[in-house]
């Protein structure tokens, strides 16, 4: 396929407004540093071997998601039936999730989000919430991956090598840190990576289709308290695998964005 | 270039699986997150036709609604409640534990209970409301001067000052604080 060792992505960087970490993630051929002994391949299959080998679980506990809200869903009216599983119940028409569900399956997620930035992959973070759009790109930014919080083009992904001018590489991971366009239609995208096999992570609302995504995380997807939450695990998941990766390949540290003041403080005092 | 775009077929995995089994995709073709799929698969297949669970949903309901349910539907809710604040109880979360602990003494029945937690309610509401008109009625009796009382204190103090030099920095400070004061609190 497409997707490795081409180096040419330079419209697909710009569609998703960030630039900064070209270098770091066209495919590096994966070449052992003189220090190490084992080869980088070598590490990569040892290190799935372990169950959580970032130690993922500990980045959160079921209390921090329910002070986050991510517990609360949409009324009963709008629910998907094939979210019935994930649900705790019904508290007066208002659905309510099982956080128990939702944190195994947020650090099945995180697990495969450490993984894939451990490989060097190309991870892009999706949202179509107005509201929460500049926090998730600050977060993609200072994860040092791409965002795309706006109108979908459709073809981005299934039609790239023509849009572009150019052979692209398409990203590694899809997070969808929500997967509705609006509340009728399912954002394209999930739909467009399926097609290429682009594996995907999604928070999925009680009004969300679950079945295309992956790594599915049962969830609240509008609140900002909660969406910081998702961006602030799934940036330190990233980092995690980064920082492993140049410790074993003998390679000094990158530099790591500090966290904005701006966006973020907001909801901290509760 | 082998590719599979059905998405309504299998999972992306099985897709992926057939084109190496096929060996239409060269194994260094493989893409970076098959191994990791592999060693940690999704908890269910994300299949695109993969059926619904029919699980009904329960309804989640506690003991304590009735008599929730109960001052609701004869009292009107008049306080304003902040989502932010988890320190502060609400008056309704007060009620069901003032009628929790009435229930657990055991002497009276449900509708007795009722009634008196309702005033032992309104008894708690009254004193936390006293104590707070106390604290505002100190703080009135502290700034009581209005601007007739201002002029005429500083009239007596000029008399005072024009006897002796020395007071007066103080009493000018103390007259500049009290006029802006009383000025914008009537």
């Amino acid at each position: 396929m497409l997707r490795k060792s081409f180096n040419n992505l330079p419209r697909l960087s710009q569609l998703c407004g960030l630039q900064g970490r070209l270098q770091s993630t066209q495919v590096a051929p994966v070449e052992p540093a003189p220090a190490e002994p084992e080869d980088i391949a070598a590490i990569e299959q040892r290190i799935l071997k372990h169950p959580d080998y970032f130690q993922v679980h500990n980045l959160f506990t079921v209390r921090d998601l329910f002070n986050a809200r991510v517990h609360y869903g949409h009324k009963e009216g709008s629910l998907d039936d094939r979210m019935r599983s994930y649900l705790y119940g019904s508290r007066l028409g208002h659905l309510i999730f099982d956080l128990d569900k939702t944190a195994a399956h947020l650090r099945d997620a995180l697990n495969f989000a450490a993984h894939i930035a451990f490989r060097d992959g190309i991870i892009l973070f999706f949202n179509r919430n107005a509201l929460n759009a500049h926090l998730v790109e600050q977060k993609a930014m200072e994860a040092g991956e791409f965002s795309h919080t706006r109108f979908w083009r459709g073809g981005i992904f299934t039609n790239a090598n023509v849009q572009f001018d150019a052979v692209t590489r398409l990203p590694d991971l899809c997070i969808f840190l929500n997967t509705q366009n609006n509340v009728l239609a399912q954002h394209t995208a999930v739909r467009d990576a399926a097609k290429m096999a682009i594996p995907t992570i999604g928070i999925v609302d009680t009004n969300c289709n679950p079945n295309l995504i992956t790594y599915p995380v049962p969830g609240n997807d509008d609140t900002p308290a909660a969406i910081e939450l998702y961006c602030n695990l799934f940036k330190e998941a990233i980092w995690r695998g980064k920082r492993k990766r140049r410790e074993l390949l003998g390679l000094p540290p990158l530099e790591e964005a500090k966290p904005s003041k701006s966006a973020g403080r907001r909801f901290e005092k509760n | 270039m082998a590719q599979s775009r059905l998405e309504k077929i299998g999972t992306i995995f099985t897709r992926v699986q057939g084109l190496l089994r096929g060996s239409a995709m060269k194994a260094e073709d493989k893409p970076i997150w098959y191994d990791v799929y592999a060693a940690f698969p999704p908890k269910l297949d994300p299949r695109f036709d993969r059926p619904a669970p029919n699980v009904p949903v329960r309804n989640i309901f506690y003991a304590e609604d009735v008599v929730r349910a109960k001052l609701h539907k004869h009292n009107k809710p008049t306080e304003t409640i902040s989502l932010f604040d988890h320190k502060r109880s609400t008056q309704s979360q007060q009620f069901v534990q003032i009628y929790e602990n009435l229930r657990a003494q055991g002497a009276l029945d449900e509708q007795r209970i009722y009634e008196t937690a309702l005033d032992l309610l309104a008894e708690q509401r009254q004193q936390a409301k006293g104590t707070e008109a106390v604290e505002e009625s100190l703080e009135e009796t502290e700034a009581k001067s209005t601007l007739l009382s201002d002029f005429q204190d500083a009239g007596e103090q000029q008399q005072i000052t024009t006897t002796s030099t020395p007071a007066s920095k103080k009493t000018k400070k103390d007259y500049a604080g009290i006029n802006i004061d009383s000025l914008f609190k009537d």
